[in-house]
């Protein structure tokens, strides 16, 4: 029980961490992925506490697959920044001044 | 049939307001057609809620235990300032017409316009304390953004910016109130807080009492927080007429009102709501002597005006408050939308360049000429009964000095009014300006107004009947009209007042028709345009909120590691209360 626990929370902190330090737009797709799989494993994990593992697994899968989604529609927009923008470091490709 | 006329009255103004929205400005005839359409039907169906007046709510809505329930009690109170906002609103858009004329963004305003109105209704309506709260916010953002329209003007913008500033200190007034009653009460309805207001610990309720004082007085721009409602002069006419003189900032008079049975025992609060009212009355009085903005001395003399309602609530007049309220607003409304159709008409608002237009204009000056006298207080007009009925109670129940200031206040008021009429209507002409047609929407609402002025204190008995049957824990008595006439013409203090009256005008006719034009001497003017110094304070709030937010505006970096970090350590905070609470 303990190792999935430290690997919910080890998934997490590599995750904010990642998010924190990185300004590339391709890396925080990857890191936001680490931070999602983190997000799926505590539902099954949740789930199996709970009494409702089925209920964990549904909720998992759904997410799965929302969150393809996301990684395939961020990288996407990667190589259109990329390509008009000619990088893809955040700070840099921001055009909003306030 | 009371449940959904209550729904509509707020609901009709506000889907008005989506419509002129979604027209477009592309269609400005259809705007103007919508707008007056749905205000009317709105003035009808208040009207028609007059018939349903109970002490119980219409609407009752459950939704969930943080909110309560949403309450809409149709009482006396509530549906005659229902009635007053929907039907001098009505007023103002039909003026709107043509004043507004031409305008680029009409959808703009009349949207604000119609939310407004919606709003105000339910702010009155609301028997639930944080609903209330809600619908104040709404009045005072749409007062904001009229205040603001023509938001290329930076007069205009800061103008607006003021105001909202400044009311939102009685936002956080009354939300503070409101939240204090719910620790305490477990509810937010304003009837249990009435209710049960004796078994609340004595800070308590003097906390709540002095924090809705403090909403009051800043939504009715009542000392010290007046500067607010000049400033706001910079809106359209017709917006000054309908939301800074016969609505929204009634606001704050309504909230007193409504709650004024609960506060009683509260050492110190009646006196500092007579405070309140008369060093109100009296300090804009003498604000308005030195005026020469026309739409300023309006201005300053509703806030004189609206001193003499919160006095009457100090002194326990609630009837005679609400009724200078009632004839207030007619009146009101009617001087500023004739002040409207002359500055429409000449292009100015400085009164130094006007003079001599009554000849130009003479249904505008007959009309401004009736509110004046109104606003005076002469007999016959609404404005004299309520008036001389506010001096009454306060002569039975206020100290001896603050009546005898606020009859020189009534002495003063006099004064300022001939002032302004002689010096936009009569007089030699200074100036060669160009004088524009009244359009004949501007005549109709001006006409019906000026009607009101001479026919709304026959409303009285009616009123008080309402607000006696409907609001059983203010302890009202019932009183006819003629009850009224017959008192008021007996009592000495009437025609005391009424020689001070006559004297002020007396004054006026030898010393004041020469000094009217000349520069009043400097320490004055300098005292009355710092507000008696408490311009200084007022500005103090507004310069000390926007440099807060400018310094708030660098957290707003908009670069997303930093915004990470600050999700981050919500999260931490969030686990770490809640491991907190749950250890």
């Amino acid at each position: 029980m303990n190792v999935i626990l430290i690997g919910i929370l080890a998934l997490f902190g590599v995750g904010f961490y990642g998010l924190l330090i990185t300004r590339n737009l391709i890396k925080i797709v990857i890191v936001l992925q680490i931070l999602v799989k983190g997000a799926v494993l505590a539902l099954v994990f949740a789930g199996k506490m709970g009494g409702n593992l089925g209920l964990g697994q549904s909720t998992a899968a759904t997410v799965i697959v929302a969150d393809t989604i996301v990684a395939v529609v961020g990288l996407a927009l990667a190589v259109q920044v990329r390509r008009r923008f000619g990088t893809l470091d955040v700070p840099k490709i921001s055009t909003l001044k306030g | 049939m009371a449940g959904i006329l209550t729904l509509l009255v707020i609901g009709i103004p506000w889907l008005g307001a989506v419509l002129v929205l979604l027209v477009g400005d592309k269609h400005p005839r259809w705007q103007h057609a919508l707008a007056v359409g749905f205000s009317l039907l709105s003035g009808i169906d208040a009207l028609l809620l007059m018939r349903f007046i109970s002490s119980a709510s219409s609407v009752d809505l459950w939704l969930s235990t943080a909110f309560g329930s949403l309450t809409l009690i149709p009482d006396g109170l509530a549906v005659s300032l229902t009635a007053i906002a929907t039907v001098v609103g009505s007023l103002a858009v039909l003026f709107s017409v043509d004043y507004m004329r031409g305008e680029k963004q009409l959808g703009r305003y009349y949207f604000l316009v119609l939310f407004f109105i919606g709003a105000m209704a339910g702010l009155v309506l609301s028997g639930n304390l944080l609903f209330t709260f809600f619908f104040w916010e709404i009045t005072a953002l749409c007062s904001y953004g009229l205040i603001s329209f023509h938001n290329d003007d930076p007069l205009a913008v800061r103008g607006g910016i003021k105001a909202l500033l400044i009311t939102q200190v009685g936002g956080v007034g009354l939300l503070a109130g409101a939240l204090m009653g719910y620790s305490q009460l477990g509810s937010f309805q304003i009837i249990e807080l009435l209710a049960r207001a004796n078994t609340l610990p004595a800070p308590t309720l003097a906390f709540i009492a002095f924090a809705f004082l403090i909403a009051a007085a800043a939504k009715s721009a009542q000392f010290p927080f007046h500067t607010w409602l000049p400033d706001a002069m910079e809106a359209p006419t017709p917006i000054s007429a309908l939301i800074h003189a016969a609505t929204m900032v009634n606001a704050g008079i309504y909230l007193l009102a409504r709650c004024s049975p609960a506060f009683e025992s509260v050492p110190y609060w009646r006196e500092s709501v007579l405070a309140v009212g008369m060093i109100s009355a009296l300090l804009t009085a003498f604000m308005a002597l030195t005026a020469t903005d026309l739409k300023r001395a309006l201005a300053y003399s509703t806030v004189s005006q609206l001193g003499y309602m919160v006095y009457a609530i100090g002194a326990g007049g609630i009837v005679a408050s609400q009724f200078h309220l009632l004839s207030h607003a007619v009146f009101k409304a009617l001087l500023f939308l004739s002040a409207g159709a002359v500055i429409h008409a000449v292009g100015t608002r400085d009164m130094r360049r006007m003079g001599a237009l009554g000849n130009t204009m003479p249904f505008v000056r007959n009309a401004f000429i009736v509110g004046a006298l109104a606003l005076t207080g002469l007999p016959i007009f609404n404005g004299f009964w309520s008036k001389e009925y506010i001096l009454e109670v306060g002569l039975e129940s206020s100290p001896l000095w603050m009546y005898l200031l606020m009859l020189l206040a009534a002495g003063l008021t006099a004064f300022y009014t001939f002032r302004m009429t002689w010096l936009v209507f009569f007089g030699s002409v200074r100036d060669s300006l160009h004088v524009h047609e009244t359009g004949t929407a501007m005549k109709i609402a001006l006409g019906l107004l000026a009607f009101g002025t001479f026919t709304t204190w026959l409303l009285f008995g009616g009123l008080s009947a309402q607000l006696a049957e409907s609001l059983p824990q203010h302890g009202l008595h019932t009183e006819s009209t003629w009850h009224l006439v017959e008192a008021l013409l007996s009592a000495p203090s009437t025609w005391v007042a009424l020689l001070v009256v006559a004297a002020s005008l007396m004054l006026f006719y030898i010393v004041g028709r020469r000094a009217a034009l000349t520069a009043p001497p400097a320490w004055f003017n300098a005292l009355s345009e710092s507000s008696f110094g408490f311009e200084l304070l007022n500005r103090w709030v507004v310069s000390g909120m926007i440099s807060l937010a400018e310094r708030l505006r660098l957290t707003q970096s908009g670069e997303l590691n930093w915004n990470i970090l600050g999700i981050l350590a919500c999260l931490l905070t969030v686990l770490a209360v809640l491991w907190w609470s749950a250890s």
